[in-house]
Order: C-alpha cells, then structure tokens, then sequence
C-alpha cells in the first residue's frame, strides 16, 4: 500500500527542495499528492478559514486543508512545509496544522526549509507519518508479552531494555561509540541483569539513528524510527497510555516535542539545526564548570538562573556568555541554572511553537535526570513535566514493547 | 521587441503581446530552459540550488529561499527586456507567482530598469475590458 | 527538438461555439508536424516553434478572437505536470480564472478592432473627511 502524504507548501519548487521532499517520500513508500482545488473553492475556502494572506500560494494552501478537512480528497497525512524566515506563511503554516487536527484526524507534519534541505534531513518525519499510518493496530499495543529486547542507538548513548510480561527485567546504557559495538555491550550488560540468555530472547526492536545497522546485526523484527517507538516507551513508563499528552525529548543533537492520542503521535517538531538548544550544550557547561554532566541538575536546582543570564541560541555565543559570567565571577549553582534555563527557553521557542502542548506533560530523554533542566521546562511552561522512572530509556522500551506485537 | 508580462505566466499578457507583433518575456521560457536541460534532474522544474544562489544578486541571504529561487528565474528576463506590462489587480496568481513578496520586487525591478512600462487594471466589466486591449494595444503599438 | 521545441495550450474562449474536437481537427488538417493533444479548454500542441507559429496563425486566420495562446514550459503529457499524477499542481487555478477571463477580453478585441479607443477611467478620490461627516450626520 502506498501511503498517501498531501503537501501543503509555498516556495518548495522555487527553493530547489520539491525534489529532496519527494525523494524523501519515496524512500519510506509514501508518494506526494496535492489535494485537487478549483478557482472557486479557494476563495470560500479563505473565507470560511478567515484568515486572508496576501500571497495567492498561502490562499491555495488553505484551500487545500480546507478539501482534506471536508474529505473532497483522499490522503494518509500531511506534510506542511514553507520557506523559513517568511513570517505570512510560519503564521499560515502554524494554523493550518491547528485546522487540520481539528477538523480531521490526519497525522501532520510541519517543516521549514532552506535551499540547502536534503531528503535524509525529512527521512525520520516521513517515516514517521508512514509508521502512523501503516502501524496502526502495533501502535496501539499497551502491553509487552514474551521476552522481548528494545535496542536504541542515540547520538549520545545508546541502551538496551530487556522486557518480560509487561516488566523492565534489565537495561544497561553507555556513552556512543561503534554502533553495533555499542549496543552488543549494552545488550550483554542488560541481558545478565535480566539473567537471561540471548536465545531466549522472542524478538528485538531497534530505534534512534543506527537502528538500520542494528536491525540488521540483530535480526531485528521491528526497525522504526525514533519519534512513534519514543512516545509508545514515554507513555508506557508514565502509565498514561491513554487520553492526550506531550512529550519532550530533549537529545544530544536534536530535539523532540510530540503531541499523542492514546498514546499514537499526531504531531510532532524535531528541531537539529541549533547544538544550542540540546543536551549538547549542557555537556559543553559541565565540563566548563569541571564537573560530570549527571551532577549540573542538582547543582542548577540550588541557584537562580536570573542572576546570570545567558543565551544559548547559539552554542558557540552560549559558550562565550558563560566563560563572561564565571568570568564576572557568577557563582557555579547560578550559571548551571541559567544554562537549564537557556535550554529550556530554546526548545519552547523552537519546537514548542509549532504544537499544541496538552496536559500532561512528559518529559523523557537523557537529559530529564538533569533536574535542574526539568524545573527549568517547568518555568518556561508554567507546569513541572511529570519525569517517569528510567526515562532515559524510552527508546529501549518502545522498542521492546512494540517488538512483541510480531510475537 | 522583448516585452516582460507581470504575472509572468499569464495567458491574456502573453496572448496580447505577441497578436500585436512583439516577444513576450514569460515564467514558461525561463521554466522551459530549465526543464529541458538534461544536465540537471530536479524535477519539476529543474530548479537547481544554484538558480537559488544567483538570487543572491536580487535579494539577500535573510530572504526566503522561494523568493531568491523566483526572482534568480525572472531578473534576467527583466533584464534582457525593453518594455514591461504589469496587471495591478491581478486576482488569481498561483504557482508561479504565488508569493506575493516576490511579485512586489518583480515590480519593483522592472521601475529601476527603468524600461517604458504599461500598468493595467484587471477588467471587471466587458467596458474596461475593452478599455484594457485598447490600452495594452496602443502601448505596443508605440513601441519602436 | 528540445532547444526549438514549443509546446503552447490554445484556449477557446467559453463564449465561443467552437469546440476542442473541432480545434483539433482543424489543426490536424494543416497536414503539419505537429502533436496535438485535445483538452477540456482547446487543446496542447507541440512542434518546431516555427511550426507551432504556423499553427497558432492559421487558428487565428480563422477564428481571431476567441482562441488564445500561450507557450507551456512542459511538453505534451509530461508526467511531472500531470494532473493525474499527483492531483492538481500549483497554476491549475490560475489557468481556471484566466479562462473564465476570456470573454472580456474577446468582446475587447472585437471592439478595438471596430476602432475602440482607450479612455483613461475617472479617477477616484475619496471624500473630505468633512463631507463624510456630514453624510454620517445626516444618517442620524
């Protein structure tokens, strides 16, 4: 089956990208399609939206929801994307995605692009709108059976979960190196704990950026990318598998906000282009302020991010405003603080803007047992996420989880 | 003579130019250039990142890539013409000239070429549209 | 061909009795080198660019007003272009609101062919605040 993927887009024929866009499609077995509008529906279609942009293309756009929403036209999901820096089509953009999932229940991707977009920088979010629509019924399991593995290979860490009857009985995580070294020893490290042996194992899921590698090595029965298998694991280990939720997945090189119904993604933002705004650039302040990454939270939780105010919009200038405010002599617990907080206030503006945060919230990834970034999520949204335990592990145990549905 | 129609890709403009003995500078002869070069294999349209690049020349790098990927394609024939007609009020421009910021500029090169330029009102009634061949008519006809 | 290639779409104007069949016929019986491909608004042609110019002439020796032309970057069935391939591509609606254009401006060159003149339309200004005010004050 062909997945149907409906583009709603100005300026992707004139920046060179339309090609890399459908490539993208292509590979993940989804094909493009433009819902068909005449003249006359567009300018009801403007009218009944009210909101009147002065370039025609927008106008086509809303047209185009507009034959999706009243079913005039048959597609999988949506693929919204329009130049960056234009500030009509990011407003466009932005409620469109919000008509779309009001009006239907299409899963829906928004991007901006550069002339510099390659198809690989789209693979994950195509594949994704794939998996949502192909994987249905496997998206809905809530719970693991057999003894299955989950195997996530990060850009940061990679780890392992080994699952039995519904429970975490092993896991293990380390810092990335070889992918397929990696995760052998995490795997064997996880195994023991679970003091089970290899060929007991039912079924093994892969994710995150070497799962191709690793499904292969392995054998496994489930390859999916990271965005489905993250927001299954973080719904599972929050226990909120059902009803609406948010997840934010701070990484180590991109960053993750998922909306989700019973625990299936409908929108989602991945953001890659800035290490500022990453666990990467939290790494960068603890080993400026010598001290290992996993003690910067609790060091943050004790100062005041508004005595020393950084910006980490870019981590190169970020860098540059805390060696100035040590400098200034800032105490170390008001700079780890402002260095969670410049994180935080970085995924809101980029990611946060392009979803509809609904309650609760989860926050999952590596670096939620960073507490001081998790109270800083919290300032800037106006609620603390809710942190579950071995959330780093979300990856391994969507993985595992969803493996077993092949059992 | 060599007579850039604004839109660009419009049938009337590019119609009336050429029944009243002139070239008419359109989005199809520059899109055709590109679609038929066998070099390049970005379909549709065979706009490549280097097209996007030489907008460099007509708009700086903080402008959204659409507008310097259009204005790469119509500048040369902007360039290259000797007389322009423009539709003001134009109702429907899609596709090709979609985006409005990109059309303003459009205008906007065309006034600093300074080349004798026509603008017309998009006709409402059977009068004004008779008013308009009339006028896009005599203005071709003056043309030397 | 493709340095000389011109594909153009001839349109006939909705207000016209001619039909896309009967376009295309008469374009075949030309006996020219051309392809014709007939459409719901006339039909695509594709030949040398002397050809097509030819063709496009002799339309218009006979039927001068109510069919129009353009040039189509795209050849003849261009799958990149086509309708069927993907649904409707970004100019469809243009193309739609031109050619519901075409009337006006057929009944246009039939009137500057009996020898309308351009007359500059009145300019419209707005009104002095004042007067509007006192339109206003009078509605009261």
């Amino acid at each position: 089956m062909t997945i149907k993927i409906a583009q709603l887009s100005c300026g992707t024929e004139y920046s060179s990208v339309q090609y890399e866009i459908e490539k993208a499609a292509r590979s993940v077995g989804a094909k493009i399609v433009y819902p068909d509008v005449s003249a006359a529906d567009i300018d009801d279609a403007v009218r009944r939206f009210g909101f009147t942009p002065r370039s025609p293309q927008l106008k086509l756009m809303i047209a185009r929801a507009a034959a999706l929403a009243d079913e005039k036209y048959d597609a999988d999901a949506v693929f919204i994307t329009t130049c960056f820096r234009c500030a009509e089509a990011a407003l466009i953009r932005n409620e469109l995605r919000r008509f779309i999932q009001e009006n239907t229940r299409l899963p829906v991707v928004t991007y901006s692009f550069t002339e510099r977009l390659k198809a690989s920088q789209l693979l994950t979010r195509m594949e994704a709108l794939v998996t949502i629509v192909s994987r249905k019924e496997l998206l809905a399991r809530e719970r693991q059976t057999g003894i299955t593995v989950g195997l996530d290979s990060g850009s940061s860490t990679t780890k392992a979960v080994v699952m039995e009857n519904n429970k975490i009985i092993g896991k293990d995580w380390t810092p990335s190196g070889d992918v397929i070294q990696s995760a052998t020893q995490v795997l064997n490290n996880a195994l023991e704990m679970a003091g089970i042996e290899m060929k007991q194992v039912e079924a093994i899921g892969t994710t995150g950026y070497g799962r191709f590698t690793l499904g292969e090595h392995f054998g496994a029965k489930l390859v999916q990318e990271e965005l489905t298998v993250n927001s299954k694991g973080a719904v599972w280990l929050a226990d909120r598998q059902r009803g609406e939720a948010t997840i934010i997945d701070i990484g180590g090189m991109d960053n993750k906000a998922i909306t989700v119904r019973d625990g299936v993604p409908d929108n989602f933002t991945m953001g890659g282009i800035c290490a500022g705004a990453s666990g990467r650039f939290l790494e960068m302040t603890a080993r400026r302020l010598k001290i290992d990454v996993t003690e910067l939270g609790a060091l943050a939780d004790k100062g005041n991010w508004r005595n020393a105010k950084m910006n980490s919009y870019c981590s190169v200038f970020g860098i540059q405003d805390l060696v100035t405010t040590l400098g200034e002599g800032k105490s170390f617990e008001d700079v780890a603080a402002a260095a969670c907080h410049s994180v935080a206030e970085q995924v809101y503006e980029q990611q946060l803007q392009e979803i509809d945060v609904r309650h609760p919230i989860i926050e999952v990834g590596g670096t939620s047992l960073i507490s001081g970034l998790v109270t800083q999520v919290g300032e800037v949204l106006g609620e603390r996420p809710i942190v579950p335990p071995d959330s780093q592990y979300i990856g391994a145990v969507g993985g595992a989880l969803l493996s077993s549905g092949f059992l | 003579m060599k007579v850039f129609i604004d839109p660009p890709n419009s049938l009337v403009l590019y119609d009336l130019v050429e029944r009243f003995g002139h070239q008419p500078l359109s989005a199809m002869a520059a899109i055709q250039e590109r679609v038929d070069n066998l070099e390049v294999d970005m379909p549709p349209m065979n706009v490549s990142l280097d097209d996007v690049v030489k907008g460099l020349k007509y708009a700086g790098v903080e402008v959204p890539s659409g507008i310097r990927g259009r204005l790469a394609l119509w500048g040369p024939m902007i360039e290259e013409a000797d007389a322009a007609i423009i539709m003001d009020d134009c109702p429907y421009s899609f596709g090709c000239v979609g985006c409005e910021r990109s059309n303003l500029m459009v205008k906007y090169l065309i006034k600093r070429r300074g080349i004798p330029a026509l603008h017309v009102s998009y006709p409402e009634d059977d009068e004004q549209a008779t008013n308009f061949v009339a006028q896009t008519k005599e203005f071709l006809e003056g043309l030397q | 061909m493709s340095a000389e290639r011109e594909t153009r779409l001839l349109m006939i104007s909705p207000s016209s009795m001619l039909t896309p069949d009967q376009l295309v016929r008469m374009v075949h019986s030309f006996g020219l080198t051309v392809t014709v491909k007939e459409t719901c608004y006339g039909c695509l042609i594709e030949a040398s660019a002397e050809t097509a110019r030819e063709v496009l002439s002799r339309v218009r020796e006979r039927y001068p007003n109510e069919v129009f032309s353009k040039v189509r970057a795209y050849r003849c069935s261009d799958p990149v272009r086509c309708r069927a391939q993907h649904g409707t591509r970004p100019g469809y609606a243009q193309l739609e609101e031109e050619w519901s254009l075409l009337p006006r401006i057929q009944h246009g060159l039939e009137e500057v062919e009996k020898g309308a003149k351009y007359v500059p339309p009145a300019e419209k200004k707005r009104i002095p605040v004042n007067d509007f005010k006192k339109i206003c004050e009078a509605q009261r």
